[in-house]
C-alpha cells in the first residue's frame, strides 16, 4: 500500500468513515438474513429462501460502513463459518429464541466455533431473535441456555430481539458502531 | 491473418520482451494470494495475483487440496469487491479451481445474486458458473431464471445459458428438455453466437429423434439462418439426416437444392462447408459434385493458407473416388505444389497422382523429384504410397515409377520412410511381373548398404521366395552372399536361410551353393552355424545332386499354422524325455488380443508385415496339468477351456471356482479350493456333483484332493461321459465333501481326528458357448465366400429394450462365445446400427462364421439378424438355437 494511500485511510478514518466486517452466523432459520434487511433497508418479509452459502452486503450507518458476511445456516456449511470469521470485527450469532428444542444445538455449535484458536479475542454479540412470537425465551434464560457465562476470553453481550417489528434494532446497531470505534 | 504474427515475432527479437509471468512460483503467488483477505481490498492487485493464480494452473501446475482450498476461500471474499474486472477473475477462478462439491456451494447464493443482477457481464458469467457447480436439485430453483436468461435481449447472457444447457444436458438431460420453447426462440434471434449456440442445443436435445431432428432442419432451410457458424452447423446436421435417411431413394436428393444454394453464400466457411457436404454425400453423382468442385477449385488459388489447405484436402478424399470430377483443378493443384505450406504442397501432389492419366506421369515424376528434397519424412511416406497406387493403376508406366522409388531409396531417410519404400516395391514385384527382375534388382543393390536390420532380413526373405523363380538366379547369390561376410548375425543368420532356398529351388546352383553353405560352418554366431548345418543335411550336402523331396521345400517355404506365442509356451513346457516333441500338440486357439493393441488394419497387404505376436494362453497349462493325470490321459485332445466360474459368494469359508474342460466325448470339471479358514486342515476333498439336469451326462471318473491345508489352493476333478461330437448342455448341482480336522493356531499341528462334513456348492452349467473355439479368421468376406451358402441360416431376431448397442453387441458375442473379426466388436458410440462379424470352430472342428447385424429403434428396442455359414447343416442350426434360447 502506497504512502498516498495509507495517508488517505488516516485522513478517512478522522473525518469521514469507519469501516467494520461482521459475520452474521447461527442456526438455519434463526432470522439472519432477514436481520441484514431490517439492518441495511428496514424492511421486513415473512418469505424467505434459505440462504445457500453466504450473501455479502455493505451497509453504511452514520459514519461507519459495515460489511456483512450472511452465512448459511445448514449443517453443510457449519464447518465453513470459521473461515468467515476470522479476522472480522465482532461475531454476531442468532439464536431463535422461539425455537426451544434447538437451543442446544445451537449452544454446541457457538462454543465449538469460538474454540478456534483463529478466532480468539474477537467480540461475541448473541443475539435472541423472534422475542415476538409467544414461548420465546427471557434474556436470562437464553443467556444461561447457551452457557454464555462460561465465555471468558472476549467481550461477550447479548441482545433480545426481533426483526419482524424492529424490537431492539436500534440498540445492536449503537453496539456495533460503538465497537468499530473501538476496533479500528 | 499470418502477417501481423510474424510482425510481433520480430518485436520480439529486437526488444527481448519476456512474458510479465516468466518464472513465477507457485510459493510466492500463494503467499501474494494474501491480500485477498486484506480489509481494504485492493482490485487491481487482486485481479493480478488471480491472473498469476489462474496462468500457474493453465501451465499445469497443480495445487494441493489444502492450497486450492485456502485460495478459493480466499477468493470468495472477493465478491465484496464492486469492481467489474475484479468479478470477473473470480467467476474464472471459481471455474478453474473447480473444488469439491461440498465447499463450492458456498458461493450459489452469491451466484444466484449476481445471476439476477442489472450489470449484463454479472449475468453472464455468474449463469456459466453457476451451471458449471449446480446438481439436480439446486438446477430446479434456478431453472426459471435460465428460461429467461436464454431469450434475454443479451446476446452474452443469452448465449451463456445456451452454452450451459449444452453442459447440463449431460447431466440433468430431462431438465434441460423442458426449455425447448425458449430455445426455439433464440434460434430465431438477431445476434450470431446465440443463434449458433441455440441451434447447438436444440440438435443435442433431440438428437435421439431421427424424425425430430429432420423437422428441424427441413424448418431451417426454409428460414433465415443469419449466422455463417449456425449455417455450417445446420449443413452438417442436414448431412447427417441425409445420411441416416438412407440411399434407397431415386431421382432427386432431399436438402441437395438447399446445399447448392449455400455454395454461393458469402461466408467461406459456409462455402466451403456446403461444398464439403455435397462431396460427402454417399453415391454421389459427378453432375451433384460440379458445382461443389467449382467452388473448391475457386478456393485453390485463394490468398489464404486455411482456405488452400481445405479446399486440397476435401479435394484429395474425393480424388480416391471420383478422380474425374477432379482433373478440372489439375493446372490449380500444380502450380500448389511450389506452395509455402508443405501440407498443402503434399496434399496437392497426392491429389494429382491420383487423379492424373497416363500421359502426364513422367511430367508429374519430375514435379516430384525437385519436390522430395525439401519436405519431411511422413510427408514422403504419404507420396511413396501415393505412387504406390499410381503404378498399380498404370502398369505400363512401372519403370518411370520404379526408377523414382530406387532413386529415392538410395537417399537419405529415416526407418519409416525406407520400409514405405521397400514395401510398395515389393507389392510392385508381386502384382507386376514385369517389373520383378528389376525391382529385385534394386533390393539388392539396397540391401549393399542398408543400415536398418529389420529390413535387409525381410528383404532376404523376400528374395529366398521370388529370387529362384526369376530367369537368371545365380546373379543374386552375389548380394546374398555378400550378406554373410559383412553383416551382423541375425542378417547373416537369413542370408543363409535364403542361400538354402536357392539351392533347393535351382538344381543348376546346387553345387555352389553347397560350397557357400559350407563355409558357413566356420560362422563365429551359433544360430548362422546351426542354420547352415540344417540346410547341408536337408539338401543331401554330402556330395551327391538329388532332386529336392517335397517335405524339404514345404519345411523351407511353408508357414508355421501356430501362433508363435503358444508355439513357445509349449516348447517352455516340453519336459525332456522318450516322447519327442509334437507340433501338433500346440494349441491353435487365438486368445482375443487387448483392445489397445489392436491398430486399423492396413488395407494394402504391407508385403513384409511380420506375423502378429499374440498373447499367450493358459490353455497350454491346462493340457499339461490334465494330461498328467492318469485317469484322463485316454480323453484325446483338450478342445476347449472356459475361464474359471466363481461356486462360493466371495469371503466365505472356502472359495471354490471351476474350470470346465471339454474333450471330444468327455467333460472335465476342474474344481480350484482355497481354504480359508486357518484353524482347520481339510483332507480328501471331492466334489459331488449331481447330474440329474445334465442327462446325456454320466460320470466316469473322481480325482480326491488328499489334503488342503489353509490358503495354498488344491485341485479336486471329476470327469465326465457325453456323447462324442455332440454339444450337450445340461445343469450340474455341486457339493463340497471332506474330512476336518481342527488344527492348533500355535504349533500349526492338526488333530488325529476328523469330521466328515459337507458344504453347498452353486450349481454349474454347461452351455452351447462352452463348446466353441475363439478362432478368428484374417478376411472375413473371403471366408465367407468360400464357405458358401449350402448350410447357411437366416433368421431374426428382437433382443428388447437394451442401454446401448454395445450391451447388446457384447452380449450376443458372449452367448456365442466366438471370435469377433475385423474389429467389429466395436461399436462406434451413437451408431443406431452395426454389423458384427464372428468366427470359430465348433465340437467337432467343424468351422462356423456368423454375421450378425443389429438395429436400434427409438424405444431402444434392438433388432438382430442373424447369418450362419458353416460346414454342416446341423452345426448351424445349433447355433441359432443357442440364440434363440440365450
Amino acid at each position: 500500500m502506497g504512502i498516498w494511500e495509507a495517508f488517505l485511510n488516516w485522513l478517512r478514518s478522522l473525518f469521514f468513515k469507519q469501516e467494520m466486517e461482521l459475520s452474521l452466523i447461527g442456526l438455519q432459520n434463526a432470522g439472519k438474513t432477514s436481520l441484514v434487511n431490517v439492518v441495511a433497508t428496514g424492511g421486513y418479509s415473512e418469505d424467505m429462501i434459505p440462504t445457500v452459502g453466504f450473501n455479502m452486503k455493505k451497509v453504511t450507518k452514520g459514519n461507519v460502513t459495515i460489511k456483512l458476511w450472511d452465512l448459511g445456516g445448514q449443517p453443510r456449511f457449519r464447518s465453513m463459518w470459521e473461515r468467515y470469521c476470522r479476522a472480522v470485527s465482532a461475531i454476531v450469532y442468532v439464536v431463535d429464541a422461539a425455537d426451544r428444542d434447538n437451543i442446544s444445538i445451537s449452544r454446541s455449535e457457538l462454543h465449538d466455533l469460538l474454540s478456534k484458536p483463529s478466532l480468539s479475542g474477537i467480540p461475541l454479540l448473541v443475539l435472541g431473535n423472534k422475542i415476538d412470537k409467544p414461548g420465546a425465551l427471557l434474556k436470562e434464560d437464553l443467556m444461561d441456555q447457551m452457557d454464555l457465562k462460561s465465555i471468558t476470553d472476549r467481550e461477550v453481550c447479548c441482545f433480545m430481539i426481533s426483526c419482524k417489528n424492529s424490537t431492539n434494532i436500534d440498540a445492536v446497531i449503537d453496539w456495533l458502531v460503538k465497537h468499530s470505534k473501538s476496533k479500528s | 491473418m499470418a502477417q501481423p504474427l510474424i510482425k510481433k515475432d520480430d518485436d520480439r527479437d529486437d526488444e527481448a520482451e519476456y512474458s510479465p509471468f516468466l518464472g513465477i512460483e507457485k510459493g510466492a503467488v500463494l503467499q501474494e494470494a494474501r491480500v485477498f483477505n486484506d480489509p481494504q481490498l485492493d482490485p487491481r492487485r487482486c485481479s493480478q495475483v488471480i491472473t498469476k493464480l489462474l496462468y500457474l494452473l493453465n501451465q499445469g501446475e497443480t495445487f494441493t487440496k489444502i492450497e486450492a482450498t485456502e485460495v478459493f476461500f480466499a477468493v470468495t471474499k472477493l465478491f465484496q469487491s464492486k469492481d467489474t474486472g475484479l468479478r470477473r477473475m473470480v467467476y474464472l477462478m471459481i471455474k478453474e479451481l473447480s473444488p469439491s462439491a461440498d465447499e463450492v456451494i458456498i458461493v450459489t447464493s452469491s451466484l444466484m445474486k449476481d445471476m439476477n443482477s442489472k450489470t449484463d457481464m454479472y449475468r453472464a458469467n455468474a449463469i456459466r458458473v453457476l451451471c458449471r457447480i449446480t446438481d439436480g436439485t439446486l438446477l430446479t430453483q434456478i431453472e426459471r431464471y435460465l428460461k429467461q436468461a436464454i431469450v434475454d435481449k443479451n446476446p452474452v447472457v443469452a448465449s451463456a445459458a445456451l452454452v450451459s444447457g449444452i453442459h447440463l444436458l449431460q447431466t440433468n438431460p430431462e431438465i434441460v428438455k423442458r426449455w425447448s420453447n425458449e430455445v426455439q426462440e433464440a434460434v430465431q434471434s438477431r445476434a450470431a453466437l446465440v443463434q449458433f449456440h441455440a441451434l447447438a442445443l436444440l440438435h443435442q436435445i433431440r438428437q435421439n429423434d431421427r424424425l425430430a431432428v429432420s423437422k428441424l432442419v427441413s424448418n431451417l432451410t426454409r428460414g433465415t439462418v443469419r449466422s455463417p457458424l449456425a449455417q455450417c452447423l445446420l449443413i452438417r446436421y442436414i448431412s447427417q439426416v441425409i445420411r441416416e435417411s438412407g440411399s434407397t431413394q431415386t431421382g432427386d436428393r432431399p436438402f441437395y437444392d438447399y446445399l447448392e444454394g449455400c455454395l454461393r453464400h458469402k461466408a467461406e466457411m459456409v462455402i466451403f462447408e456446403a461444398a464439403r457436404a455435397i462431396t460427402e454425400l454417399s453415391g454421389v453423382t459427378s453432375r451433384e459434385l460440379t458445382p461443389a468442385i467449382t467452388v473448391l477449385q475457386l478456393f485453390l488459388s485463394s490468398s489464404k493458407p486455411v482456405l488452400r489447405f481445405a479446399a486440397v484436402r476435401t479435394l484429395n478424399k474425393v480424388a480416391m473416388t471420383h478422380p474425374m470430377a477432379v482433373t478440372n483443378c489439375n493446372i490449380d493443384m500444380e502450380s500448389l505444389i511450389s506452395d509455402q505450406n508443405r501440407s498443402i504442397a503434399t496434399l496437392a501432389i497426392t491429389t494429382l497422382l491420383k487423379t492424373g492419366n497416363e500421359s502426364s506421369v513422367d511430367r508429374l515424376m519430375k514435379q516430384i523429384t525437385n519436390f522430395m528434397s525439401d519436405i519431411a519424412d511422413e510427408f514422403k511416406i504419404v507420396v511413396v504410397e501415393a505412387i504406390r497406387s499410381l503404378c498399380l493403376k498404370f502398369p505400363l508406366k512401372y519403370r518411370s515409377l520404379m526408377n523414382f522409388l530406387s532413386n529415392i531409396l538410395r537417399e537419405e531417410g529415416g526407418f519409416e520412410y525406407k520400409k514405405a519404400i521397400v514395401d510398395s516395391i515389393v507389392i510392385l514385384i508381386r502384382d507386376i511381373p514385369d517389373a520383378k527382375e528389376s525391382g529385385l534388382l534394386h533390393l539388392c543393390e539396397f540391401i549393399e548398404d542398408c543400415e536398418f536390420t529389420y529390413l535387409s532380413t525381410q528383404i532376404l526373405h523376400f528374395l529366398g521366395v521370388e529370387g529362384p523363380k526369376t530367369s537368371d538366379p545365380s546373379k543374386y547369390i552375389r548380394y546374398i552372399y555378400n550378406r554373410v561376410i559383412l553383416e551382423n548375425a541375425t542378417v547373416r543368420a537369413s542370408a543363409v536361410s535364403t542361400l538354402a532356398k536357392f539351392g533347393a529351388m535351382v538344381d543348376s546352383l546346387k553345387p555352389r551353393i553347397f560350397t557357400l553353405l559350407r563355409r558357413c560352418l566356420f560362422d563365429s554366431d551359433d544360430e548362422v552355424r546351426d542354420r547352415a548345418t540344417l540346410y547341408l543335411e536337408m539338401l543331401g550336402g554330402d556330395g551327391e545332386i538329388v532332386e529336392t523331396q517335397k517335405d524339404v521345400k514345404e519345411f523351407l517355404f511353408g508357414s508355421l499354422d501356430v501362433p508363435l506365442s503358444n508355439l513357445e509356451t509349449s516348447l517352455k513346457n516340453y519336459e525332456p524325455s522318450e516322447e519327442p516333441f509334437d507340433i501338433n500338440s500346440v494349441p491353435k486357439e487365438v486368445k482375443s488380443q487387448p483392445l489397445a493393441e489392436k491398430k486399423a488394419p492396413n488395407k494394402k497387404p504391407t508385403g513384409l508385415g511380420a506375423p502378429a505376436t499374440e498373447p499367450s494362453s493358459g490353455i497350454d497349462a491346462y493340457e499339461k496339468l490334465l494330461s498328467s493325470i492318469p485317469e484322463f490321459s485316454s480323453f484325446g485332445k483338450l478342445f476347449k477351456s472356459s475361464a474359471p466360474v466363481e461356486l462360493t459368494e466371495a469371503e466365505t469359508e472356502y472359495a471354490v471356482n471351476v474350470v470346465k474342460h471339454i474333450f471330444d466325448g468327455h467333460v472335465v470339471f476342474q474344481y480350484n479350493c482355497t481354504n480359508t479358514i486357518p484353524e482347520q486342515l481339510l483332507e480328501n476333498v471331492t466334489v459331488i456333483v449331481d447330474p440329474s439336469e445334465a442327462e446325456e451326462f454320466a460320470e466316469v471318473a473322481s480325482r480326491p484332493l488328499r489334503s488342503l491345508p489353509y490358503d495354498s489352493p488344491g485341485q479336486t476333478f471329476v470327469a465326465f461321459q457325453k456323447p462324442e461330437g455332440v454339444p450337450a448342455v445340461g445343469k450340474f448341482s455341486n457339493i463340497l465333501r471332506f474330512i476336518v480336522k481342527e488344527v492348533d493356531p500355535s504349533t500349526g499341528e492338526a488333530e488325529e481326528d476328523g469330521v466328515e462334513d459337507e458344504y453347498q456348492l452353486e450349481d454349474l452349467e454347461i452351455v452351447a458357448a462352452d463348446y466353441m473355439l475363439k478362432v478368428g479368421v484374417s478376411n472375413f468376406r473371403n471366408a465367407w465366400e468360400t464357405m458358401g451358402p449350402d448350410f447357411e441360416k437366416v433368421d431374426e431376431y428382437g433382443l428388447g429394450p437394451r442401454e446401448s448397442l454395445v450391451e447388446a453387441v457384447n452380449a450376443v458375442i458372449n452367448l456365442l462365445g466366438m471370435q469377433p473379426c475385423e474389429g467389429t466388436e466395436v461399436v462406434p458410440s451413437n451408431s443406431r446400427s452395426h454389423t458384427c462379424l464372428l468366427s470359430g470352430v465348433f465340437i467337432g472342428n467343424v468351422k462356423v462364421l456368423v454375421r450378425l447385424q443389429f438395429g436400434l429403434d427409438s424405444n431402444r428396442e434392438v433388432a438382430m439378424k442373424l447369418a450362419v455359414r458353416s460346414a454342416d447343416e446341423a452345426v448351424s442350426d445349433t447355433i441359432h438355437e443357442i440364440v434363440a434360447s440365450g
